[in-house]
């Protein structure tokens, strides 16, 4: 069910620069697969440990609040690279040329200020429970099983970060598209109107009806 | 200013960018830093020199917020319900679940119909995306009912009202969504959600009949299968089953005693069977690899809106917005019940135009509160309250209302997406077809949501037995 990408490839040094990017970001997106299948097993063993032969897994709990953001943040910016993050283009669906260009542009800056912010904002709530001169390094921790809570901490300016550059990338690239007045512009998400999102939907469900019969 | 002043024009400035095409997730961040900001340097009198501090001081109460709001456990089951779906494409569900139903109920007037009603739901059920249903069923169902001779607007509209039974029916992604943000009891939302889900079932089942008995356009019943072949039919969709039973029954214990664990614990245990029955129909890596950053994509998507969202909520509690509309709310010089329709009128009217995660999400900090204060407060009890029932029993009530309202925007025009994905993958019918097909379900739809706001017992039973 790998979606078909909406965003589109050339030569250019954005474009290399978006598909290496691109590369990192799917890396990242794996890791929150991974730790949602890991929160399943987890809690697979921890139930059939408690009732089948009264073992729970110790600090179950703690070790799930600790997952949730590796799968909350991780994949951040693998999500904005083709625009699934929820918006509603009703309006902006109706721009094209360089009025679209502008209003994505607008839209994508203020997103980058919020994102920087929010990066330095969440490194603060970190560095407060981080502490090189404690314990495992650590101000704070779990409620049951003690374990060090910055790690979970550190992710979200890591993902931020990542976002950053993704939004860094599409300014670029609005950018030009703004300034040569592009129809097709690279390294940016194109946006679909319902018809084309449904047909494109029905082809990738096509690949697995073909599979299952 | 007032606080609440800045709350409105921030919120009128978020409003502006979210029609400009601003992620909403962003959006309501951006709005909920800048009103921080703002409210802070009021405090401060405006004082050029404390803009400063009025920004690190806002930064440091957002940047909070990612983090502190998304490790809690509950939020667990959101992936977990995503992944559910992915893996059920390709664990073979669909076909099993169409053939399943078809032995059983085919023989009915309009049966074909009837069976495509009961397998969306089902596989609905798992898979929890309305838009990705009606795509299966698309390919499955509608050739072999054109096959029969039903009518092909007729035919395409099943399936894409068929769709819109997942949000309902345990696991329900949205369900959960909904329990976050107004703080409540995920089990017990998702156990109000099984009868209505089962209910909207029966409605639509029934609406086929009578108009299978009252109308031309439909082709004969599919009978004449024997009691083995229907019992040989349930084992290949019995991971549907084991899904939605297994959580009801981990958040509820019909036969007395304790529940068998949480919510979360069940969706576990679902997910991990359907998986172990991808594997077993040959799901290699490059497909789990394909379904887990599927997940994670969708997965991330939400949990962006969630903490976008809750920055905003932190600010709107500083600017007491919610308080105020509460307040308007409750001084309508009208009966609440009608303030309540009117709310979730206006709900249908959004929903045309706006994601039903996104909608919820962004409103729900401001409405809810006043549907509360509508009801007599999040403590009343049910002989004080205007609408019968207790706080908590009203937050699950207007959950499952508000979440079936969203539910009933995918198959009204102009932008009811699973119209559009049904015409996308059957060539030979229009959007248009489709819009006209799905038009009974609409009414039955909107008899549906009547029933459950004039019976609240339908949807407020099950949840009241835990």
């Amino acid at each position: 069910m790998a979606a078909a990408s909406s965003v589109l490839e050339d030569g250019s040094p954005l474009s290399r620069l978006d598909r290496a990017l691109y590369r990192l970001e799917m890396g990242l997106a794996l890791i929150s697969g991974l730790a949602v299948f890991a929160t399943m097993l987890f809690a697979v063993v921890s139930v059939s440990g408690r009732n089948a032969i009264n073992m729970p897994v110790p600090g179950y709990v703690d070790w799930i609040e600790q997952l949730m953001p590796l799968i909350a943040f991780m994949g951040i910016a693998y999500t904005q690279r083709d625009g699934t993050h929820i918006r509603m283009d009703i309006l902006i669906g109706r721009l094209s040329g360089r009025a679209l260009w502008a209003a994505e542009f607008i839209t994508t800056l203020a997103a980058l200020i919020l994102m920087v912010l929010l990066v330095w904002g969440s490194w603060e709530h970190f560095l407060r429970s981080f502490d090189f001169s404690r314990p495992l390094w650590s101000n704070d921790s779990s409620i049951d099983i003690a374990l060090p809570i910055w790690p979970a901490k550190l992710l979200a300016p890591v993902a931020f970060t990542t976002l950053c550059l993704r939004f860094t990338l599409q300014l670029w690239g609005y950018g030009r598209a703004f300034l040569f007045g592009l129809s097709a512009p690279v390294a940016v998400p194109m946006i679909k109107s319902a018809a084309q999102q449904a047909a494109e939907e029905a082809a990738l469900l096509g690949d697995n009806g073909n599979r299952e019969a | 200013m007032e606080p609440i002043d800045i709350g409105l024009v921030v919120s009128g400035v978020m409003v502006l960018f979210v029609l400009f095409g601003m992620r909403v997730a962003f959006a309501a961040g951006m709005a909920g830093l800048v009103g921080l900001v703002w409210i802070f340097w009021a405090k401060f009198g405006y004082a050029p020199d404390k803009l400063g501090k009025a920004i690190t001081v806002s930064v440091k109460v957002a940047g909070q917020v990612p983090h502190s709001k998304v490790s809690t456990q509950a939020l667990s089951l959101i992936p977990t319900f995503i992944l559910i779906g992915y893996l059920a494409y390709y664990a073979g569900l669909t076909r099993a679940l169409f053939d399943a139903a078809k032995k059983w109920v085919g023989w009915l007037p309009g049966g074909l119909a009837v069976s495509t009603v009961f397998a969306t739901a089902g596989f609905a059920a798992v898979s929890g995306a309305s838009v990705a249903t009606s795509a299966v069923f698309a390919r499955i169902a509608i050739p072999e009912m054109l096959k029969l001779g039903y009518d092909k607007r007729f035919a395409a509209g099943v399936v894409a009202a068929g769709g819109t039974l997942a949000s309902l029916i345990p696991p329900s992604a949205i369900l959960v969504i909904y329990a976050i943000i107004v703080e409540q009891d995920v089990g017990k939302l998702l156990l109000a959600g099984f009868i209505p889900g089962a209910f909207s079932a029966l409605i639509y089942g029934l609406l086929i009949v009578t108009m299978a008995l009252t109308l031309p356009k439909f082709g004969p019943p599919v009978g004449g299968f024997s009691w083995g072949e229907r019992l040989r039919a349930l084992p290949p969709a019995m991971p549907i089953f084991f899904v939605v039973l297994i959580i009801i029954f981990f958040i509820y214990n019909p036969f007395g005693g304790d529940a068998w664990g949480t919510p979360t614990e069940g969706g576990a245990l679902g997910a991990f069977v359907v998986f172990l029955m991808a594997l077993w129909k040959g799901m290699r890596w490059r497909q789990f690899r394909d379904a887990l950053l599927e997940t994670a994509k969708l997965a991330v998507m939400i949990f962006t809106i969630i903490w976008g969202v809750l920055i905003y909520v932190r600010f709107l509690g500083f600017a007491d917005l919610p308080g105020a509309f509460a307040e308007f709310i409750t001084g309508l010089d009208q009966s609440p019940m009608l303030t309540l329709i009117l709310i979730l009128l206006a709900y249908a009217v959004l929903g045309m135009f706006m994601d039903a995660i996104g909608m919820l999400l962004l409103t729900l900090p401001v409405v809810y509160p006043a549907v509360m204060a509508l009801n007599g407060g999040e403590m009343v009890s049910a002989a004080d309250s205007a609408f019968g029932m207790s706080g908590p029993m009203c937050a699950i009530w207007f959950g499952i209302l508000v979440v079936k309202m969203a539910e009933f925007c995918l198959i009204t025009p102009p932008i009811g997406l699973n119209c559009f994905v049904v015409a996308g993958v059957r060539p030979e019918v229009s959007v248009q077809d489709v819009f006209r097909g799905v038009a009974p379900f609409f009414i039955a739809d909107a008899i549906t949501i009547a029933l459950l706001v004039a019976f609240p017992w339908i949807v407020l039973w099950l949840p009241a037995q835990v």
